[in-house]
């Protein structure tokens, strides 16, 4: 129940909303222009062609015809024909080019990150290593909440991701897009939330039986919070170390790539 | 000679009941069409079956209708059913029944290939079930992404094995009939049926046959390594190997397979919509070219499945281009219909609706495919509910539309009987409601968050959309329902057609209902690629056996 409150509450009109939910980092804002850009083109051909198709059903239909009527025995026209191979040609390249643009601004791998997490994804929950090697354990369940995902807000963060055994996809859609936790190699994206609060998200690759409980929960604090939340997670991992669960090679986290932060900027 | 009486065949059987020997045994091209016809109908109620027991556990969240082992056994036979055992099956059906009778061919040039392609169909379908009985059937989606199949994984069950198994029986059988059509179009055409007046359905059978041919071996591989790696222990797809080769070699068929299930839908279109339009096809050769712009560039895109895997962007971008591009010549074929059907005298049969509800329809699925080929965007809508509601709109409001447009129309032809108009348009209107109310709502839920594949779901604020979706699901069970009660009624006693009920324009109406074995006694002169009309235009065309009066 507090889900539901929680997700509608973030923008979506609960179940029929036409459009992602109102996104918090600039990646996800990107995708979600590039969406309604795509969606003008998108509204005007529908609406054009099932016009066309309905006036063909409304108009030509025998009985709307007069009495025999012969129709015009036409075999084809090439103006028109390279008009309807110019015009939606035009049409698609204009697409691709806007893509290409959100694709560099976006989905480059970025190195000015503030911060790094290490996001493994392994059958059937994600473990997120911060730099400082604290761990937080997001194993999957549908009986509850899963363990929040802790970030600070404005922060720009370089999330890694990791698979252990199958392939699994990381996915909050006010976020931004997807990212796939592949064996084998390492995948990148980032966040950098804007305000306050609590996103939720799936696990979006079939990896198993438990694949709809690989939950996801992103909660973003103000830095005096999150610092404060770091404090207890340290003072708890110290208190008692965590055993790695992470056996396999690609498994280990790199802790310190790029353990000073770089002064803020976005990769925009 | 100015008129061609066609003769009367000799005493023609018109009813199913056959002796079960002749089914098994004969190279005739229009019983082995049916038979492939029958199996193909068959899996779609089988593959619907599943999809019912989907919704239901998907009708509220947090529902155990099912368990997720046995829901994600489900997703995955309704894909592999829907895709391999009913939409390819019953087009190779289709023409293997039609396309020797339009070249005016008397059967395909290699009956017995025929024959066995088609008795592989049944192995292949009976070694994916057997999967259910020894353990548990492939339980990691139609697409077995490694490294879930792998043993690692699965080694409680040899589903996957049988997967794979039945996957490689069902690639040779598609080849062996794409090798066979192929032969067929180019070495057994009548006299007078140049390459530029072959029917429209015949150089859609075209275009999926070379596809087919070209990305069955492909699919097949990828089904052996994966047997490797179970059985002899390599590493191909494994979690130590490479396991998005996989989603290559596999994409690399599974793109151009959803042109092997359009194609042919295209073909059915192009010739259905100027018969009822009583227009000829507007711009042939621009149809034509469309047709193969398709096969060049369907071949081309296949990594737009795996924009999240992280490739580098310039590779995305090269896909996402090929991607967008194949909107050209699909636009052109959508235009030329609809020039075709313009100043037209259209009498909506319905064969003629489907064909409408398939253009309402695919429409919606075209322009969601521009959506999901814009990379960035891609990363929110893929394996979504989003790209379910798109895939069902390309398969479903496409390949399964044209798939009743061209039943209705060729059903005449086949059975000597008409489906009934009654229960036909019903069949119609509970499909284009039930499918509309099915899968339109759909891309909302993908859009909010919804993954597809999860056995359920606990956010209430999906729980209405779902239900909604759910109800809707079994209108097109009844509307399926409604058509299979058609096709029975109308096989046993529906009304005499005639050989010609709609006034077509290809070779096949100039035979009888159901053609004799041997299609023709004599083949009508052949001077256009709308031979039938010509000759009735010139008066020449005499109906070899006129409807009874009584009719
Ligand atoms: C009664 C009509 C149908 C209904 C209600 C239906 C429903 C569904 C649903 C709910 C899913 C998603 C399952 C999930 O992701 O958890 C699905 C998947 C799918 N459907 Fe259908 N479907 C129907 C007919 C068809 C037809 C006619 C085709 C093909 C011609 C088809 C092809 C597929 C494929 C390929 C998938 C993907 C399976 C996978 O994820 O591996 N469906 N269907
Ligand atoms: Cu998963
Ligand atoms: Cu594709």
């Amino acid at each position: 129940m507090a889900g539901a409150l929680m997700l509608s509450s973030c923008g979506g009109l609960g179940g029929i909303s036409p459009i992602f939910p109102t996104p918090v980092s600039p990646n996800g804002q990107g995708i979600y222009d590039l969406y309604l850009l795509i969606s003008i083109p998108a509204i005007i051909v529908f609406i054009g062609v099932e016009a066309a198709l309905l006036w063909v059903v409304l108009r030509y239909r025998r009985s709307k015809q007069p009495a025999g009527y012969v129709p015009p025995q036409i075999h084809g026209h090439n103006g028109l024909e390279v008009a309807w191979t110019i015009v939606p040609l035009a049409i698609v390249l204009a697409i691709s080019l806007v893509s290409f643009q959100e694709l560099q601004k976006d989905f480059q791998p970025i190195n000015n990150q503030q911060m790094l997490v290490v996001v493994s994804g392994h059958q059937f929950g994600w473990i997120y290593t911060y730099e400082n090697g604290v761990k937080v354990d997001q194993e999957g369940t549908l009986a509850g909440d899963v363990t929040p995902f802790v970030v600070p807000v404005n922060t720009l963060i370089k999330l890694q991701f990791q698979g252990t055994d199958v392939i699994h996809s990381w996915w909050v859609p006010a976020i931004s897009g997807k990212t796939d936790a592949v064996p084998g190699y390492d995948n990148f994206s980032w966040l950098k939330i804007s305000q306050p609060g609590t996103w939720r998200g799936e696990c979006a690759e079939l990896c198993g039986a438990g694949h709809s409980t690989m939950q996801i929960i992103v909660q973003a604090m103000d830095q005096a919070d999150y610092d404060q939340w770091m404090q207890t997670q340290l003072a708890a991992s110290n208190a008692s170390p965590s055993p790695s669960p992470s056996p396999s090679p690609s498994a280990s986290p790199s802790p310190s790539p790029s353990a000073s932060p770089k002064p803020s900027a976005t990769p925009s | 000679m100015a008129t061609t009486v066609l003769p009367r065949p000799k005493t023609y059987d018109d009813s199913f009941f056959r002796p079960i020997s002749l089914w098994l045994t004969t190279t005739d091209h229009k019983l082995i069409g049916i038979m492939y016809m029958v199996t193909g109908v068959l899996s779609f109620v089988v593959g619907g079956i599943f999809a019912l027991v989907i919704r239901l556990q998907l009708s509220q969240p947090n529902l155990k209708v099912v368990d997720a082992e046995t829901y994600n056994q489900l997703i995955s036979a309704h894909g592999v059913t829907m895709i391999f055992f009913f939409v390819t099956i019953f087009l190779t059906g289709i023409a293997n029944y039609m396309v020797p009778i339009m070249i005016g061919a008397r059967d395909m040039a290699f009956p017995r290939v025929n024959l066995l392609g088609f008795w592989l169909v049944p192995v292949s379908i009976i070694l994916y079930y057997s999967g259910f009985f020894t353990g548990g059937a492939l339980d990691a989606g139609w697409t077995g992404y490694a490294p879930l199949t792998e043993k690692a994984y699965q080694s409680h069950s040899l589903g996957v094995d049988f997967w794979a198994m039945s996957i490689i029986v069902w690639a040779i059988s598609g080849i062996m009939a794409s090798t066979n059509f192929l032969t067929t179009i180019v070495a057994l055409r009548a006299p007078g049926m140049k390459l530029t007046r072959l029917p429209l359905f015949v150089w859609a059978q075209i275009s999926t046959s070379i596809l087919l041919l070209v990305v069955g071996a492909p699919l097949a591989a990828a089904m052996i390594l994966i047997e490797f790696d179970r059985q002899l222990g390599t590493q191909f797809f494994t979690t130590q190997g490479r396991p998005v080769l996989y989603q290559h070699l596999f994409w690399f068929f599974g793109h151009p397979e959803v042109y092997i299930m359009i194609l042919p839908g295209f073909g059915m279109i192009s010739e259905i919509i100027p018969v009822f339009a009583r227009k000829p096809i507007f711009g042939y050769m621009s149809m034509v070219m469309a047709l193969f712009g398709i096969v060049f560039l369907s071949m081309t895109v296949w990594a737009h499945h795996m924009f999240t895997v992280g490739m580098n962007t310039y590779v995305e971008t090269f896909f996402m281009v090929m991607t967008m591009l194949i909107a050209v010549p699909t636009g052109i074929k959508f235009f030329n219909w609809i020039a075709t059907a313009w100043w037209g005298s259209i009498e909506f049969t319905v064969p003629m609706k489907f064909v409408f509800g398939f253009l309402a329809t695919f429409l919606i699925g075209g322009i969601t495919g521009v959506y999901l080929a814009s990379v960035p965007v891609d990363t929110q809508l893929h394996q979504s509910y989003y790209v379910v509601a798109h895939l069902h709109y390309v398969l479903f409001g496409g390949s399964v539309f044209t798939i009743f447009a061209g039943l209705y129309y060729w059903f005449p032809k086949i059975t000597g009987r008409t489906l009934n108009r009654t229960l036909g348009e019903w069949n119609f209107w509970t499909l284009f409601v039930g499918f509309n109310g099915t899968f339109l709502i759909m891309h909302t839920l993908g859009l909010e968050g919804m993954p597809r594949r999860i056995a359920t779901y606990t956010n209430q604020a999906w729980a209405t959309t779902n239900t909604i979706i759910t109800v809707s699901s079994f209108l097109i069970a009844f509307s399926v329902l409604l058509f299979l009660i058609n096709v029975v009624r109308s096989w046993q006693g529906g009304e005499i057609a005639g050989n010609d009920p709609w006034g077509g324009n290809t070779l096949e109406w100039a035979t009888t209902s159901p053609p004799p074995p041997y299609n023709f006694e004599r083949v009508p002169p052949i001077r256009s690629f709308m031979p039938l009309r010509d000759l009735r235009e010139a008066g020449e065309f005499v109906d070899p056996e006129p409807k009874p009066a009584l009719a």
